[in-house]
């Protein structure tokens, strides 16, 4: 995959990830109970004792976490810049995994939502980490020029 | 013998030194390349290990099931709590939120938040007086009602009250509302986790935990607590415990700031209404 479509994917995979964290953070704070396939464990989860985090929706870290990585990737591609992406991906996904236990195990129930979002975190840290290992492109090699001769070396011998 | 060297030979060395110049930078690049890789690697790790200790800080933080002011499950504590709430409630049926016989004449809603502390005090105060005299004895039924106020979090409260609620599916809401009582912890200490409700649910003498764990799904109990939160805000009350009470079917009058210790307040209303 060349370096272009490297970032062209991640920044699509965090616009939608934008998207299902601006969601569940709308309905975090309207009340409304979300559109979810799963009967009420979506309404269950949103509305669990780990839905805030130090009286912070989870849904809001989720959401400033997509538009840091959005960010950092949407920056002109430098070492930092790819540091960045690589950081709040990895946080994104430590922070994903905590909240995919805490619905396995504390709350006994998925939201499809969440879950989505994990996923998309997921693919989002293996390609952030893998772009950072790869690192600066290549540097261009200008194709080998022959050393001049003839007249331009009788030039310089005569001047 | 010339010192001088001929062109071709002189051109042979230009070009040892040029590959040999190549060669060095070849090394020179990879070495940077190598040492690049990794810093990056160490990066990396870094930030993975760094990671790591806040999310473990967070687990221990948001509590790996331990509960705190709140005795453990089947501590002597609990397993007193428990005999105590069977013995009171042992032969009063219940349907859902409801405690007492479905043809009483007489309903009082009680209005309360289960973190309450006041309302722990009117229920092991004042209640099992009420009950005794006038539920068991299938004169009155009691309704109970959620309101929030002394639970912080929207979020803890809705949780808590669901899975109360969803023991009325097995018609054992009263048993599990009088546990959580008699159980309180410290108000504002954060006791109220996942496991310290799974704890409650699992002292329920015959509750289905499976069953109750399905229940706290549906979505019928969490519209519950807020029609009941519409219903404290029409009656117009501002803490808990507060009551409403009349004849069943009929218009309910407003009963605030009862004895907490006896049913006092309760029997004159409560008499006047069955002699009426």
């Amino acid at each position: 995959m060349s370096r272009r479509a490297l970032r062209i994917t991640m920044i699509v995979l965090a616009t939608v990830g934008l998207g299902v964290a601006s969601y569940l953070t709308y309905v975090h704070y309207s009340g409304s109970p979300p559109v979810c396939t799963a009967g009420g464990s979506c309404l269950k989860v949103q509305t669990s004792i780990y839905s805030k985090l130090a009286g912070v929706p989870v849904a809001l870290m989720g959401l400033i976490g997509y538009i840091a990585i959005l960010a950092s990737l949407l920056a002109p591609e430098n070492e930092t810049s790819r540091f960045a992406t690589l950081a709040f991906a990895i946080a994104g996904f430590g922070f994903s995994a905590y909240l995919t236990y805490r619905e396995l195990f504390s709350i006994h129930a998925v939201c499809e939502w969440c879950a989505s979002s994990a996923a998309i975190m997921t693919i989002l840290m293996l390609l952030a980490v893998w772009r950072f290992l790869r690192g600066e492109a290549p540097p261009y090699e200008s194709p080998h020029v022959k050393p001049a001769e003839g007249p331009q070396a009788a030039h310089v011998s005569a001047s | 013998m010339s010192p001088v060297e001929d062109p071709e030979s002189d051109l042979t060395r230009k070009q040892r030194r040029e590959q040999a110049r190549a060669q060095r930078k070849a090394v020179e690049e990879a070495s940077a390349t190598q040492s690049a890789q990794r810093k990056r690697l160490i990066q990396l790790g870094g930030i993975a290990g760094v990671v790591v200790v806040i999310i473990a800080i967070i687990l221990v933080a948001t509590g790996s099931g331990g509960s705190k002011g709140a005795p453990a499950p089947k501590s002597p504590a609990a397993n007193a709590a428990a005999a105590s709430v069977i013995s009171l409630l042992q032969g009063i049926p219940q349907n859902g939120i409801t405690l007492g016989n479905a043809s009483a004449p007489v309903t009082i809603q009680y209005f309360g938040d289960l973190e309450c502390p006041i309302c722990k005090q009117f229920t092991l105060g004042a209640l099992p007086s009420v009950i005794q005299k006038y539920v068991r004895t299938g004169k009155v039924k009691i309704e109970y009602r959620s309101m929030q106020t002394a639970t912080r979090e929207r979020e803890t409260f809705q949780t808590q009250q669901v899975a109360a609620l969803a023991a009325g599916k097995q018609n054992l809401m009263w048993h599990y509302i009088e546990l959580f009582y008699h159980e309180q912890g410290e108000e504002g200490s954060g006791y109220v986790t996942e496991s310290y409700l799974q704890g409650l649910a699992a002292q329920v003498p015959g509750l289905s935990l499976s069953n109750w764990s399905s229940a706290r799904n549906d979505p019928a109990y969490a519209n519950q607590v807020i029609s009941d939160a519409q219903a404290a805000n029409q009656s117009g009350f501002t803490g808990t415990p507060s009551f409403l009470i009349g004849k069943t079917g009929g218009s309910m009058q407003k009963l605030e700031n009862p004895s907490l210790t006896d049913a006092s307040s309760f029997e004159p209303v409560i008499e006047k209404l069955l002699k009426g």
